[in-house]
This record gives structure tokens, C-alpha cells and sequence, in this order.
């Protein structure tokens, strides 16, 4: 039994390893952001869209995706008179469309995010909803991720309690972060 | 002999940094799943008004909208307020807002006539309280004592996840480097998370 938690455990934080890292330190990102320069690059381009693709937002968003290589979710479409306008929104980056339906003509200001904003939001990349594939295909391994480290814990637990020399240390650590975390979880929800 | 030391230690704080941040590990695995549930942008419904209660006001004249919600915000002293946004004039022309909560939003409303603040109270679930807790950190949801004091718990446990995953990766390579479903694990999973980064990037 020790030796298959044991193997459980190994191989949930090997092939979870990157995943770890990858909210671990996008976390680490949020709370030191004042710190760090994470400035994202702004660009502003022009194209000329079709009168066939301007006469549909969908369409007009689609032609951006295929021809000029922007790519993710479809977002916000508004409509005000002559004048659309949407988002193309993946993780580290949101492209703003305007154009004017009559003219085609339309202006593509892009919001690209350094590789550390990036890995923030692929840690809120969530749900299986997203039209851009990728995005659904992350929140699908970050689901699995949420429940291998549950199962980490639960093997770390069954490990750690197979160590007969370590149960005082251990129980007293494990005892005071459960009572610590619970406490204060639960006073924080009393406070309504 | 330095070696076995420095893997012995290695693997003692793993263990200890596992144990004392377990809390926040459930948090955050129960969290990651409930997050794959949430409704996209635009669906979001919110929970229904759980409590209403009302409270006597009289606004000073010479204040307009923006500074009269700012004067009812601080009064009413909602518990763990977060901040007000939304600040709007509702179908019967009565000053609105929103307030962010851990536990749930508010929806404050400015009855004027009748010289009346009405807080209504959409109490959020057990997850969605988790899901906000998440995220706290100790310079995020500094409110209460407890809250504050578990944001550094939970910033502790950021620290101990990373510790965690690089020393797990040495001790394996300490140990058993050589196990082949080991390898493909990782080999196979690293795979398939640098392709996506490829491809989002």
C-alpha cells in the first residue's frame, strides 16, 4: 500500500509539475505585481474589411482570425449604427475591433501581455465554454490539475503518517494549519 | 554524505510544508473545480436576494450622485465591503449601487422620499466564498483580522506549493530517476503544456 501511494504520488506531481508551476508563480505575480514591470505592449493596425465580411460582426471577426492571424474568443459585439465593435480575447492577449460597416474600414488596437500576465491568465483561464480551442483544452487540465492536487494531498497525508517518527512534528503542523486555516475561514463567513 | 543530508532535509520541509498549508491546498483544488463550472461572461446570474434590510438616511442637499454613494457606503459599514461600483439611477429614478463582498454582493438603494437606504443581500455560496478566499494574499481583502490573517496563510501556501513542486522534482531525481512511467509522465504532460503555451502564445 506504501509503495502505491507512494507511486500515486510521484506521478500525479510529475505530470501535474509545469501546471504547478504555472499557478504557483503566476500567484506570486498577483500578489509582487507592484513590484514587477508587467506593462503590457500596445500595437494599433488598419485593415480593410469586405462590404460581404463588414455586413456581419461574426464574419468580420472570423476574416481577422483566418487572414491576419489574430485568434481566441469572440467578445462584447455592440452595434451603433454604421459603427461595430468587438473583442478577440485569448490568454495574454485582447485585440479591441472598431470598424464602420459602410466603409470597412477598421482600426485593431492589440493588448499583447508578457509571458508573466500570460500565466496569470491562463491560471483564470476557466470553464469549457470558450470558442478558442486552446482555452477550453487548459481549463480542461487545470480541472484535472484542482483534483490530482487533492490527491496529492490525500497520498501526502497517507505518507507522511506512514513515517511513525515523524507523526508528532507532523500532527502538530498539520493540526495547527487546520485549525488556523478553518478558524479563520469561518470567522470571515460569520462576518455577513 | 552532504548528498543524503540535503535530500533527508529536502524531503523533511516538503513533508512539514505540505502538512502546515494543507488547508489552503483543499481551498484551492475545490476551488480550481468549481471554477470549471462557472458560467461564461455575460451569463453570470446572481444568487437570489437572501436578506433586506433598511436603514433610515437623510442626504445632504448639496451632494451629487457620486459623493452621496460614497456618504451611504460609509454609513450602512458593510461587513468585509470590498468597494462599490455601479453607481446608477434605477427604473424608479432611485440612487443604486453595487458593493463587493467575500460573502456576497449588496445591492444598495437610496429611497429617497421615503428616507430610506435598503441593502439587499445575495448571500453567495460555499464555493464562491472559497473561490473569493483563493485569492486573498496580504495585500488583497485586508478588512478583518481574520481575513487578513488568512491572506499571509494563503501567500505562506504560495510559497510552499513552489517549494513543494521543485523539491518533489529533485527528490524523485534523487531517488528514482530512472523509473520509466515516471519519465513518460512528466515527459508526456511537459508535452502537452509547452504546445499549448506555443499555441496560446
Amino acid at each position: 500500500m506504501f509503495q502505491l501511494m507512494r507511486n500515486i504520488h510521484l506521478g500525479l506531481g510529475l505530470i501535474f509539475v509545469l501546471m504547478a508551476l504555472v499557478f504557483a508563480i503566476s500567484s506570486l505575480v498577483i500578489i509582487y505585481r507592484p513590484l514587477l514591470n508587467t506593462t503590457p505592449q500596445d500595437t494599433e493596425t488598419a485593415v480593410r474589411l469586405s462590404p460581404d465580411d463588414a455586413a456581419s460582426p461574426r464574419v468580420a471577426a472570423r476574416v481577422l482570425m483566418t487572414a491576419h492571424g489574430f485568434k481566441g474568443d469572440l467578445r462584447q459585439i455592440q452595434e451603433q449604427g454604421d459603427t461595430v465593435r468587438f473583442r478577440i480575447v485569448r490568454p495574454g492577449e485582447a485585440a479591441e475591433v472598431e470598424y464602420a460597416r459602410s466603409t470597412g474600414e477598421a482600426r485593431i488596437k492589440k493588448k499583447r501581455q508578457g509571458a508573466l500576465e500570460t500565466l496569470v491568465h491562463l491560471h483564470t483561464n476557466h470553464g469549457l465554454w470558450h470558442e478558442y480551442a486552446p482555452s477550453n483544452l487548459w481549463a480542461s487540465i487545470s480541472l484535472l490539475a484542482s483534483a490530482g492536487l487533492l490527491l496529492l494531498g490525500a497520498t501526502g497525508i497517507y505518507l507522511w503518517f506512514a513515517h511513525h517518527s515523524e507523526r508528532v512534528i507532523g500532527g502538530i503542523l498539520l493540526g495547527s494549519g487546520l485549525v488556523f486555516g478553518l478558524v479563520t475561514l469561518y470567522l470571515t463567513r460569520l462576518q455577513q | 554524505m552532504k548528498t543524503q543530508l540535503l535530500y533527508e532535509w529536502t524531503k523533511k520541509i516538503h513533508m512539514y510544508s505540505g502538512l502546515l498549508t494543507f488547508t489552503a491546498f483543499v481551498v484551492w483544488g475545490v476551488t480550481g473545480i468549481h471554477a470549471v463550472f462557472l458560467a461564461p461572461p455575460g451569463e453570470y446570474k446572481p444568487p437570489p436576494v437572501s436578506s433586506v434590510r433598511e436603514i433610515p438616511y437623510k442626504a445632504a442637499g448639496g451632494l451629487d450622485d457620486q459623493q452621496l454613494a460614497k456618504a451611504i457606503f460609509e454609513t450602512v459599514a458593510i461587513p468585509l465591503a470590498g468597494g462599490r461600483y455601479n453607481v446608477h439611477r434605477d427604473e424608479q429614478s432611485n440612487l443604486a449601487f453595487n458593493v463587493f463582498t467575500i460573502n456576497g454582493g449588496r445591492e444598495v438603494t437610496f429611497l429617497e422620499e421615503a428616507g430610506i437606504v435598503r441593502v439587499a443581500h445575495r448571500a453567495n455560496s460555499l464555493w464562491s466564498y472559497l473561490s473569493s478566499m483563493h485569492t486573498a494574499h496580504s495585500r488583497r481583502h485586508r478588512l478583518t483580522a481574520s481575513v487578513i490573517a488568512w491572506g499571509y496563510f494563503n501567500e505562506l501556501a504560495t510559497w510552499a506549493f513552489l517549494f513543494m513542486t521543485i523539491s518533489g522534482l529533485y527528490m524523485w531525481i534523487a531517488t528514482r530517476p530512472g523509473l520509466r512511467w515516471a519519465q513518460l509522465s512528466l515527459g508526456g504532460m511537459g508535452v502537452l503544456t509547452l504546445a499549448l503555451w506555443i499555441a496560446i502564445r
